[in-house]
């Protein structure tokens, strides 16, 4: 068994820990959390005690950490677990700031760091990766990912969130670089303000397209919008020499309802939790492969990476020009 | 009955041919091509004369002069038409040089010029539109429409083709002008030649990512490749504030067979001739409309310059790999 502490108890926190708990190899140890009510209530959920952040870290019983607090603490909490030896399973993003996230390269060097890109571990994803690497459908050529969330955040959270290419669209960049399996050479975006009005004021686009070229001329749009109206739209389409593959929407049931309007099918999953719970589940299962000696599937790199693409894209967006990355 | 002749005996003027020769408002007369077994052939099989093209504009019982010849000859052979009185249906592109189409606005910026955007007149395009028009998914935000070809054409075709942009793209710009019922003011155009090298050595590109931007902001993507390896993918998807409407491929037919390994679906349509049948069809019948009725072109000489400035201004864009601001 291997003992975790959990930071953070918010949403995404509350998932980690249910996963955490729920896993045959894992014992959540304790949570940590600055405000004291939301740790106890989940600690109590779970039968564990509320511990203090070097309290966790000092218990060398406790393998690894994850971290599901705010963003702006992330790059720093990760690089205290690292530090004390623990392995470490973040959120994403590392940072909201590339410099700050790059002057942390030596300490994360081969360090056990696991950053949580879930889509990675999306059953669909993944299979949709198989599928390009065994080959059937040839050579790999454009891209479409699609990632339109089902409606906006509160202005509120827009104002702290590091703007959509790097809150939303990180995913996508993320996604990118894991299925082109080459990194990107240049990036122009054009965002957009139509959805609320409120988002443009605090500086921030809620639509956004993006297209990415690779040193070898595979491109790849990322298609994103604050609000779509109908569900969670989570798609990738790979079109390679050999035909195409594609991973769909995942709907809330199989039902339809045919009518003289037509055929109408279930919506789709609305919500990112349900849409990719069972990619928690599997984020999980390999932190557990990381604490027991494995290399993380997603590492520091990935992070900082992903965190170049999003700050190409905001710029490209800012500026009107093309971005070449070196 | 309208008589009409046909200008180009090659595969559009087959395909042309045979609808005005279906319609029953129409009569064709005659065809007419430089390669005179061609023009004989086709008149032959579709009961009209071969003829040439003075004989044609000569003759007052021709109301009608639908233009198949070679790109190169389509702006010269509507000029013709229009000069002697007939109303003309011309396939795109209106020319591949957008100074000479231009040139060309004087005498054919309110003539009764009907130009090939066939997409307009495919059913479910034309539902798409309807939908968006009776609000269905309420204001309109963004586009993406694919158009991707089964197969890369015979290297032979690449350098009269116009490029990439203007030859295929010229299609779904026009598609996402008709459909964004705004002008782009800017534009991004990236492309590769990953399909065929040996197109890569003609100077073109066989695979391409546009993004258009409106003055209000709306957003379209535009992909385009020479071979998809699967048939030939041509789907739109139109995304507003309250939702998203979309039109699917069409399929041979809809068998789908379940196996241990999944379940496979019949192949998409393999070609443009199967694909857009119904949208040649009800082109040349709005032709019979613009004839009959004097009804207006629903794509006219306007459409196809500014369609031609677009393809125009994604080409830049693709060789300096800057965006390309338009003029209004």
């Amino acid at each position: 068994m291997f003992k975790i502490a959990l930071i953070g108890a918010g949403r995404i926190g509350r998932i980690h820990a249910a996963n955490a708990a729920a896993h045959p190899q894992i014992e959540l140890a304790c949570v940590v959390d600055p405000i004291e009510e939301a740790a106890a209530s989940l600690a109590d959920r779970h039968g564990v005690p509320v511990a203090g952040f070097d309290e966790a870290l000092a218990d060398p019983a406790i393998a690894g950490v994850v971290i599901a607090s705010s963003t702006d603490t992330h790059l720093d909490y990760s690089l205290r677990a690292v530090a004390a030896g623990k392995a470490v399973f973040c959120e994403k993003p590392i940072d909201l700031d590339l410099e700050r996230a790059r002057s942390a390269a030596s300490q994360f060097e081969g360090a056990p760091l696991f950053l949580g890109f879930n889509r990675r571990f999306d059953p669909n994803f993944q299979a949709l990766r198989a599928k390009l690497a065994s080959g059937v459908v040839g050579r790999l050529e454009s891209l479409q990912i699609t990632s339109n969330d089902p409606a906006p955040p509160p202005p509120s959270y827009v104002a702290v969130s590091g703007g959509l290419f790097k809150d939303m669209a990180i995913h996508d960049f993320d996604m990118a670089r894991w299925l082109l399996d080459e990194e990107p050479v240049e990036v122009f975006a054009f965002g957009a303000c139509l959805v609320d009005s409120e988002i443009g004021r605090l500086g921030d686009v809620d639509t956004a397209r993006t297209v990415l070229r690779t040193a070898s001329g595979k491109l790849c749009v990322i298609s994103n919008s604050r609000r779509s109206g109908f569900g969670y739209d989570q798609r990738v389409e790979a079109f390679a020499s050999g035909g195409m593959a594609r991973a769909d929407n995942v709907l809330e049931s199989t039902l339809q309802v045919w009518s003289e309007e037509g055929a109408r099918a279930d919506r789709f999953q609305n919500f990112f939790l349900d849409r990719y719970a069972e990619a928690y589940r599997r984020e999980m299962d390999h932190f557990a492969e990381v604490m027991g000696g494995a290399t993380p599937a997603i590492g520091y790199r990935d992070g900082v990476q992903a965190l170049v693409l999003a700050e190409a894209a905001a710029e490209s967006a800012r500026s009107g020009s093309v971005v070449r990355l070196a | 009955m309208w008589s009409v002749a046909l200008i180009g005996a090659g595969r559009m003027g087959a395909l042309h041919g045979a609808n005005a020769a279906r319609d029953r408002r129409l009569r064709l007369k005659y065809v007419v091509d430089h390669r005179g077994e061609s023009a004989a052939a086709l008149a032959g099989s579709l009961g009209a004369r071969p003829a040439d093209l003075a004989t044609i504009l000569a003759d007052p019982e021709i109301a009608g002069v639908v233009v198949a010849s070679s790109t190169d000859m389509h702006l010269e052979h509507c000029l013709a038409a229009t000069a002697a009185g007939k109303a003309v249906f011309c396939e795109k592109p209106i020319d591949l040089d957008l100074d000479k189409a231009r040139a060309a606005a004087p005498r054919l910026g309110d003539a009764p010029l009907l130009l090939g955007f066939n997409r307009r007149f495919d059913p479910d395009v034309a539902a798409l539109k309807r939908a968006l028009d009776a609000g269905a998914v309420g204001a309109l935000e963004t586009l993406h429409i694919v158009n991707h070809d089964p197969a890369a054409p015979p290297p032979g075709f690449i350098p009269t083709s116009g490029g990439l942009f203007r030859d295929f793209t010229i299609h779904d710009l026009d598609l996402a002008r008709w459909l964004l019922g705004e002008e782009p003011v800017e534009l991004y155009a990236t492309a590769s030649c990953l399909v065929d090298p040996e197109i890569g050595r003609l100077g073109d590109v066989d695979t391409a990512r546009t993004l258009l931007r409106t003055a209000s902001g709306r957003l379209c993507v535009i992909s385009n490749t020479r071979r998809s390896g699967y048939g030939y993918d041509q789907r739109v998807e139109a995304y507003g504030a309250a939702g998203r409407v979309a039109i699917d491929n069409r399929r041979g037919d809809t068998v789908e067979t379940a196996t241990e390994e999944g379940a496979l679906r019949s192949s998409i349509l393999p070609d443009f001739p199967s694909r857009y049948a119904a949208s040649y069809a009800a082109e040349m019948d709005h032709f019979a409309d613009m004839l009959a009725d004097g009804a207006r072109p629903r794509a006219g000489f306007a459409d196809g310059v500014a369609a031609l400035a677009l393809a125009d201004a994604c080409d830049r864009s693709h060789r300096t790999g800057r965006p390309v601001r338009l003029q209004s």
